[in-house]
């Protein structure tokens, strides 16, 4: 059914050959982006007035950012390994390339435009559309990764 | 009424069996229930973080609690709606399910904890950045709510690795079951 994109034997892998690997590493893989989506989603909430309102946006990025990436480092190693699972599944369906794609471009974005944003001072205008965007982006990710399991 | 009769009979409401048997609802919420622990997860691992020293040192703990408190009722409001729609859809499949139990369990903790906590610690931040250090059952409400929120979230996704007891069940769910994991 599915096209043969690399070829890998998933039967060799220790993933699936064990029963609670695999279920691990999603739980590890949703800590990570609690912690990596959830300290953007505060700093855009906080550009969008919506918590932390007394508050620079740039001073709370500043103290988020290293969760963030630890987030985001701890995303992208069980990512791949919960890829490894099945290669050629994950490669064939189009919810995992959406999500690869809106990961892409969210992480693009969250380092490049949204940083300027969020760092700029005086805040931009166009600091809420930022804001917007940035939430609408990781939602996508969050989305497209649920709907592998059913589309 | 027997907890698995009550079960059926939620299922069996509309709304519930529009989202088991519909083809986009399911997913949807469940990617709105995960986008809410994203959000709300991430505001509870700041709180009990800046509690334990560990972000935002220099920021007032009254601020961090304070500045949060919208939101994350917001957050809390969008999980609970989402929980309770899937729960609700698959009401009877998870009275057969220990990871369901184990989640429900410990969220009963998570209400205790907030009893024994809330009014010693959460309500009254600007206490514990007067105190010359955090008090020790402040570190402890922390420690506890990040272990316990965290077991949560896996039990959540150990619910969908359950196989269904489909010769028990009652309603036609096989063939959302056998896709939905």
């Amino acid at each position: 059914m599915f096209l043969q994109y690399v070829n890998y034997d998933p039967s060799t892998n220790p993933l699936n050959n064990n029963e609670w690997a695999f279920p691990f590493l999603e739980c590890i893989h949703i800590a990570g982006f609690t912690l990596s989506i959830g300290t953007i989603a505060l700093v855009d909430l906080c550009m969008l007035g919506l918590a932390f309102r007394k508050q620079a946006s740039a001073v709370l990025a500043r103290q988020m950012a290293p969760w963030t990436l630890v987030g985001l480092v701890v995303m992208l190693i069980t990512g791949p390994l919960i890829f490894s699972s099945d290669p050629n599944m994950y490669l064939g369906n189009i919810s995992f390339r959406f999500k690869m794609g809106a990961l892409l471009l969210a992480l693009l974005y969250h380092y490049t435009l949204h940083r300027w944003a969020v760092y700029r001072e005086p805040a931009p205008a166009v600091g809420k559309v930022v804001a917007v965007v940035s939430l609408g982006l990781w939602i996508s990710v969050v989305a497209g990764g649920l709907f592998i399991a059913f589309f | 009424m027997s907890l698995l009769t009550f079960a059926q009979w939620v299922q069996s409401l509309a709304i519930p069996t529009t989202v088991r048997e519909a083809w986009l609802p399911y997913p949807i919420i469940l990617s709105l229930h995960m986008c809410g622990i994203a959000l709300f997860g991430g505001m509870i691992a700041v709180t009990n973080l800046r509690l334990l020293g560990l972000v935002m040192r220099k920021r007032p703990i009254a601020d961090v609690i304070e500045g949060l408190r919208v939101p994350k009722r917001f957050g809390f409001l969008l999980i609970v709606t989402c929980g309770l729609l899937l729960a609700s859809s698959k009401a009877e499949e998870y009275y057969y399910n220990p990871f369901f139990w184990a989640k429900m369990s410990l969220l009963t903790l998570v209400g205790i904890h907030g009893l024994i906590f809330r009014g010693s610690v959460y309500n009254h931040p600007a206490a514990l950045d007067s105190a010359p250090r955090v008090p020790g059952r402040a570190k402890l409400a922390a420690c506890l709510s990040l272990v316990l929120w965290t077991a949560i979230a896996c039990c959540g996704r150990g619910i969908g690795y359950v196989e269904p007891p489909l010769d028990k069940l009652h309603a036609v769910l096989i063939g959302i079951t056998l896709g939905g994991r």
